[in-house]
């Protein structure tokens, strides 16, 4: 899919910095498609050269991080050219998460992108971070995916189950939500009930991993049929036909492991894990009950989340799918879902790894339509907490 | 004086939303509440109930904050006869493991005059507790049966200003 079909005369170089929860992120990105860097401050913590930051959430450790991050992810960026002539001047734009996050852990990568937009002279553009998610996916993938027609993208995460139409045309990007959770993220469905069954967190690893020993049969679970219902006051805020629901689930393991006396074993099993413990270690510490409630747990999500999806693409008449957010790293989701889309000769796009949980190269490629199309944001730039995609 | 404590028994969530709303009456700013049950109690649910009769959120829009941690409602009161602007704040500390990490929430910027603030898995925390009028806590009985009881402490904790 082309997208700079507007002359663009500068380096089409963009620092995205993204910090709307958990993670404090840069990145450099080169018209909206090349990665010169992208620096996750829990990376940095890992092989901590750069002073040891600890990621955690909220606002005081992001002000901690930023700094450090941002210079890794400029040197990381000159590396990626070759050294010499990449500077801070080099830059076409800062790209910054205005929301949707915490107030106060955005304000940190907003007043940061400020100052530097405002100290180098160049524009700063303010990116929605579900956008950011659909960019992560078109970074890799812009190539593969059709030119015309709408894209729907499913954002899901540990907070987001988000349905989009994305659609590029007047040289913008247009979203417009059509689906989304009612109560809990289908991730963090898989966060909890990792963590009612004793298992490590986030779940999301440590059931891909365990569910591919279980009988995804074995335990059969539903989802109750959620009716968009009419606001009492009269319209609907949204329209939003495809719902989601999480939280029944949940309960419904709850229920399962009591009624089955899982307990003992359950909290044995606790004990055993610790925080150097792998997700591939634990298949040990699990019965067969358990490995197929795991495996019956992830197929009835993932069918929910396919079954949606593919009845929202054939509905708006989408012409190709992308799939972002950490959830889009399951093995089981990425395979049905390849699957089902391949069966109804729809392109499928999903994001690598580094670009499905947050990150800053995301923001620095969602910028970059908006640089050719000279959406710049105000100085007066806040945190929208709340900030929707689309309408 | 015993405190004021009110209790409802609830069998689906159609009815833990109906009595969110009845609730929400007796949630007269400044208020900040624990909300307190396990997994699955319904405290999502219940928050749904008491956004929307704020005319702070349809039930739809109400969504755990669990991985988010705070999610903002603004909607309105009627005060004196007049509808006045509320705030409505559902927290969730679940996954806040020290006093360090829940002070760069800045709860004391969401304790407003205007605003009504309840915490999920505050009890963990006894600066929370300490910090709290009172709460709501939701037991799970047989089935989908849900005991929801809002306790106030007896002295009205004088709100932040």
């Amino acid at each position: 899919m082309m997208v700079n079909n507007v002359p663009h005369t500068g380096s089409g170089l963009i620092l995205g910095i993204e910090s709307s929860c958990d993670e404090t992120a840069a990145a450099v990105v080169e018209r909206g498609t090349r990665q010169l860097s992208n620096v996750v401050a829990s990376q940095i913590a890992i092989h901590s050269p750069y002073g040891g930051v600890v990621p955690e959430l909220a606002s005081r450790e992001h002000l901690r991080a930023i700094v450090p991050v941002v210079d890794a992810a400029l040197r990381e960026a000159r590396l990626t050219m070759g050294g010499a002539g990449f500077g801070l001047n080099s830059l076409d734009a800062i790209a910054v998460t205005e929301g949707p996050g915490l107030a106060g852990a955005l304000l940190v990568g907003i007043g940061y992108a400020k100052a530097l937009a405002y100290a180098l002279s160049k524009p700063l553009i303010a990116v929605n971070h579900l956008e950011g998610h659909i960019h992560a996916v078109l970074l890799e993938h812009a190539a593969s995916l059709p030119v015309t027609g709408p894209l729907l993208a499913l954002v899901v995460s540990g907070g987001h189950t988000h349905l989009y139409l994305a659609e590029h045309h007047n040289h913008t990007w247009h979203y417009r939500n059509v689906g989304h959770t009612v109560d809990d993220a289908a991730g963090e469905a898989f966060d909890k009930v990792a963590k009612l069954l004793g298992l490590g967190y986030p779940g999301g690893p440590w059931i891909d991993h365990l569910a591919t020993h279980g009988n995804p049969d074995a335990v059969p679970f539903s989802f109750a049929q959620i009716k968009p219902k009419v606001h009492r006051g009269g319209q609907r805020t949204s329209d939003a036909p495809f719902l989601f629901s999480f939280s029944g689930i949940k309960t419904a393991v709850l229920r399962y492991v009591e009624t089955h006396a899982m307990a003992a074993s359950i909290a044995a099993r606790r004990q055993q894990i610790t925080a150097s413990t792998k997700p591939a270690d634990a298949l040990q510490l699990c019965d067969q009950q358990t490995l197929d409630l795991l495996a019956s747990f992830q197929r009835a999500v993932v069918d929910d989340l396919r079954r949606k999806t593919f009845a929202a693409a054939e509905h708006y008449g989408a012409h190709g799918l992308l799939i972002s957010g950490g959830v889009a790293a399951n093995r089981e989701l990425r395979s049905r879902f390849t699957r089902a889309a391949g069966e109804r000769g729809l392109p499928i796009a999903f994001p690598a790894l580094s670009l499905a949980t947050d990150n800053a190269a995301m923001i620095a490629a969602a910028a970059w339509p908006k640089l050719l199309a000279g959406d710049f944001a105000p100085s007066s730039l806040s945190a929208r907490a709340s900030l929707p995609l689309g309408q | 004086m015993t405190p004021p404590q009110t209790e409802f028994v609830t069998h689906s969530s159609a009815e833990t939303i109906a009595v969110g709303r009845k609730l929400a009456a007796l949630l007269t700013p400044p208020k900040f509440l624990i909300l307190h049950g396990d997994l699955g109690a319904g405290k999502t649910t219940l928050v749904k109930g008491i956004a929307e009769a704020l005319d702070a959120a349809e039930s739809d829009e109400v969504t755990s904050p669990t991985f988010t941690l705070v999610h903002e409602y603004e909607g309105t009161l009627d005060r004196h006869g007049k509808r006045t602007p509320v705030l409505l704040y559902h927290l969730d500390l679940y996954r806040i493991e020290s006093e360090r990490q829940l002070e760069t929430l800045g709860l004391d910027d969401l304790q407003t005059d205007d605003s009504i603030v309840l915490v999920e898995w505050g009890e963990k925390f006894p600066s929370v507790v300490k910090r709290s009028q009172g709460e709501i806590v939701m037991t799970s009985l047989d089935g989908d049966a849900r005991r929801i009881v809002l306790k106030m402490k007896p002295e009205p904790t004088a709100a932040k200003s």
